[in-house]
């Protein structure tokens, strides 16, 4: 089996190589991959160079202050690794997630599911193959370290391949070991849980030591929080519980070469036992791998089942303009979409924003961090949100060969595409800026109410102008080049890929400027003729010029993207996909 | 003619998919295109049903260019591709109701509810696509198709997925629209469907059209003669691979 997992990852990694280097013949791949390239120089090569300049100066300047805190980040640092890892393997044990080393492809379960191999062999061919994963993560993670030494990028590769080989192999254990907890009888079902009850054991002693430990009076600093730490993770209970999570971490912060080595060594010994113990649990592989599996090929139907039938009250009239289909089709599409938890993350980051403003002693301030919330929330939706949200054209070019059949005129496609994406973003900002409008007494205490309210409204009349703006743009580059764009929540891989995104954010931003530019013109003029008798309020008409104009725009490009619709080739489409 | 394909020739980069096809497909004729894996059938079928842009020729359906006047050629046509594409977030009724509003559909409620019951898709009207089997979803894309009055009807291996009440029904409900004036083209690589259903047949290889007659004719054909008395055997001849 070891010569045939071997064969699977060499092939496997030879033609993933051959097809990107392949499809660099085709121009836009080759113009990602420069790009792409470009990227990895300028934001990894060429920064070791400031690095070493820094370091130098550092030398120069006799290096006091940040130096000192080295040696107790690396006293510290394995003692913190080590409690995020304890606490991460007793979520591990309740999180509806498995582990990915399970998670065999169709073709292994097709090929190798029914051939004459063992469980183990199975599970050794698994860890096998995600070692290509794990060797390029830790290879990125020692080039990005600030270090212009190539045997610290090493040292920092290989504690980083440590810790996530490990990381790979615990949940695969937890993984296999939740599938016995529902074990019959009472031995085996003691056996099953004992580990829980360990690992529940370990969080409560080092939960306990560090409540003690920081308990015991007021820290001064981030150095004494350190140490009481790295009191609290080696010292009695819970320093034995977390001995095995300090070891795998330890090799991150230990200096070269003794200490590193001993360090990877320790480490190496838990892996070895992970290892051991994965391979004793292999009767629960077939199982964990069979429920992967299902989850696997319910893949569609999952992601179908986010959507939930209920009464809107909302029926698609009989007749009516075309762009109405397309709008009430998209609503549907939102309406329906059920993701209970990005709402509880959205309202346990408000909240602990809120638990944050209070702890640090003043509450009165909870506005002022509300107001800032929502005036950064406000822009970020606007800048990111009609990039993210591709509930648009670039959605529905999956959908090119049912939309083409219909008998409506591209530039109607286009607005309906555009209209409901551009509303539901137009309606979060404006209750962003709303709340923020509300709240900005608190943040800019120093500025009149007549200019808040001026600028909040004319922030709320700008909205939908850059929000439809960006739209445009996006739905443009869709159809002009379907090849270069992700469509729906495909994520392409690669650096040519990745180089292609870069290309297509400047081009954007490019064509957004262009596009905002006649209408910020006339808006500034207005500001400019009103200022003087209007106040801040000048802010409003001028705001609403340009919101005029870019809407404009907005509706003049649509009819010239209407021939690109028409031309639009399916073929283009599928080969993306 | 409801269908009139004139010299259409479709090219992706240097490769030539389909080349100087010409065929017309009157009302009430059921023809079959036939022919083996990348003959160029879904080739066309996509251009006739708007999807693909000819590179070469003409496409009309009743009388409209669908380059000149794709609008009014759309209206009359429908298009049952092999693959159910569904939006995932509508459905059974929905999906029917959004093509009703496209295609101005008088009636929807009686039509809906006889088409739902035709095509065996009673009890799933708030389904959504992914509550479906593949089959369903297949009768739901022909029942988007069937609810308006399309005077043209393009199937693209329309049995796919179906059991065999279902392709026995699918057999009646193609055989019905015709009788109703319907000119249908119908491609399929079961040749006895084709060969019980289709009063032609067109068949297709490297792109390039190596027959066009009834079976009978094919049979009688002087080229053919001792090919065999089955369609299957006729199209095993025609394309060189018997």
């Amino acid at each position: 089996m070891l010569g045939a997992s071997l064969y699977i990852i060499v092939c496997s990694a030879r033609n993933r190589l051959r097809v990107r280097l392949r499809r660099l013949r085709e121009p836009r791949y080759l113009l990602g991959g420069i790009a792409g390239l470009a990227y990895i120089y300028f934001s990894v090569f060429a920064r070791m160079r400031p690095s070493a300049g820094r370091q130098a100066r550092r030398r120069a300047v006799g290096g006091s202050g940040g130096d000192a805190e080295v040696p107790v980040l690396a006293l510290a640092g394995p003692a913190v690794v080590g409690v995020v890892l304890l606490g991460a393997t007793a979520l591990a044990w309740f999180a509806p997630v498995g582990s990915g080393l399970l998670d065999f492809s169709e073709s292994e379960m097709q090929f190798l599911f029914p051939a004459p191999v063992s469980r183990r062999s199975l599970l050794i061919h698994r860890l096998m193959r995600s070692q290509v994963g794990i060797f390029f993560g830790s290879v990125v993670a020692g080039l990005l370290t600030s270090s212009a030494s190539g045997l610290s990028q090493l040292r920092m590769s290989l504690a980083v391949w440590m810790l996530l080989t490990v990381s790979k192999v615990c949940f695969a254990v937890i993984t296999l070991a939740r599938a016995r907890l529902a074990s019959r009888g009472g031995g085996a079902l003691l056996v099953a849980w004992l580990p829980v009850v360990v690992n529940l054991a370990a969080v409560a002693a080092v939960a306990a030591a560090v409540f003690r430990v920081f308990s015991g009076g007021q820290v001064t600093g981030v150095r004494e929080a350190f140490g009481r730490m790295v009191a609290a993770a080696t010292t009695g209970v819970a320093g034995v519980a977390l001995w095995p999570f300090v070891v795998v971490a330890r090799p991150l912060f230990a200096p070269w070469p003794g200490p590193f080595l001993r360090a990877l060594g320790g480490a190496a010994m838990v892996l070895a036992a992970l290892v051991a113990w994965m391979l004793y649990s292999d009767d629960a592989c077939q199982d964990a791998a069979a429920a992967a599996a299902e989850r696997r090929a319910r893949g569609p139907a999952r992601r179908a089942a986010t959507y939930r039938v209920r009464a809107t009250g909302w029926t698609l009239a009989a007749t009516g303009r075309p762009e109405g289909v397309f709008v009430w089709k998209a609503a549907m599409q939102t309406l329906r979409l059920v993701d209970g938890r990005g709402v509880l993350r959205a309202a346990a980051l408000l909240v602990a924003l809120a638990v944050a403003a209070v702890s640090v002693g003043r509450p009165a301030d909870v506005a002022a961090v509300i107001g800032v919330c929502m005036t950064g929330g406000a822009l970020f939706t606007v800048l990111l949100a009609p990039q993210v949200l591709r509930m648009d054209m670039r959605q529905d070019l999956r959908h090119l060969e049912v939309l083409k059949t219909w008998p409506v005129k591209a530039p109607a496609v286009l607005r309906g595409e555009l209209a409901w994406p551009g509303t539901l973003i137009t309606a979060m900002v404006w209750a962003m800026i709303g709340v923020a409008t509300l709240l900005s007494s608190a943040v800019f205490a120093d500025v009149s109410g007549a200019v808040r309210l001026s600028v909040g409204a004319a922030s709320a009349i700008l909205a939908p102008a850059l929000v439809f703006a960006q739209l445009v743009i996006h739905n443009g580059v869709a159809l002009m080049f379907p090849a270069w764009v992700p469509l729906g929540t495909q994520r392409p891989r690669g650096l040519d890929a990745m180089g292609q995104r870069l290309i297509l954010l400047g081009g954007t931003w490019v064509l957004m400027a262009v596009l905002m530019l006649p209408g910020a013109i006339a808006g500034g003029g207005v500001w400019f003729a009103l200022r003087g008798f209007a106040g801040p309020a000048a802010f409003v008409p001028a705001a609403l010029l340009c919101t005029a104009v870019v809407g404009l725009e907005v509706l003049v490009a649509t009819e010239l993207l209407g021939p690109a619709y028409e031309r639009i080739d399916i073929m283009s489409v599928e080969r993306s996909e | 003619m409801a269908i009139s394909v004139e010299q259409f020739g479709r090219t992706y980069g240097t490769f030539t998919a389909v080349e100087g096809l010409s065929f017309e497909v009157a009302s009430g004729e059921i023809v079959g295109l036939i022919g083996p894996n990348g003959a160029g059938k879904t080739t066309t079928l996509r251009a006739l049903a708007g999807i693909l842009r000819p590179t070469a020729g003409l496409v009309r359906i009743d009388g409209y260019d669908l380059v000149e006047h794709p609008l009014e050629a759309k209206r009359r046509l429908a298009f049952m591709p092999d693959e159910p594409h569904l939006f995932e977030y509508l459905t059974v009724e929905e999906h029917l109701r959004l093509v009703a509003r496209l295609y101005t559909v008088d009636e929807f409620e009686p039509r809906a509810r006889a088409l739902l019951e035709e095509l065996e898709l009673n009890g799933k009207e708030r389904a959504l696509p992914g509550e479906l089997s593949r089959g369903m979803k297949q009768k739901v894309v022909i029942a988007c198709g069937l609810i308006r009055n399309a005077t043209t009807l393009l199937f693209d291996e329309p049995l796919t997925g179906l059991d065999p009440l279902g392709i026995r029904r699918m057999r009646t409900t193609i055989a019905a629209r015709a009788a109703a004036g319907a000119a249908i083209l119908l491609s399929s690589h079961l040749l006895h469907l084709v060969e019980e259903v289709c009063s032609r047949v067109i068949i297709m290889d490297h792109g390039v059209k190596v027959a066009d007659a009834t079976v009978d004719e094919l049979r009688s054909h002087a080229d053919l003669h001792g090919a065999g008395t089955n369609l299957e055997q006729i199209f095993l001849k025609v394309t060189g691979r018997s």
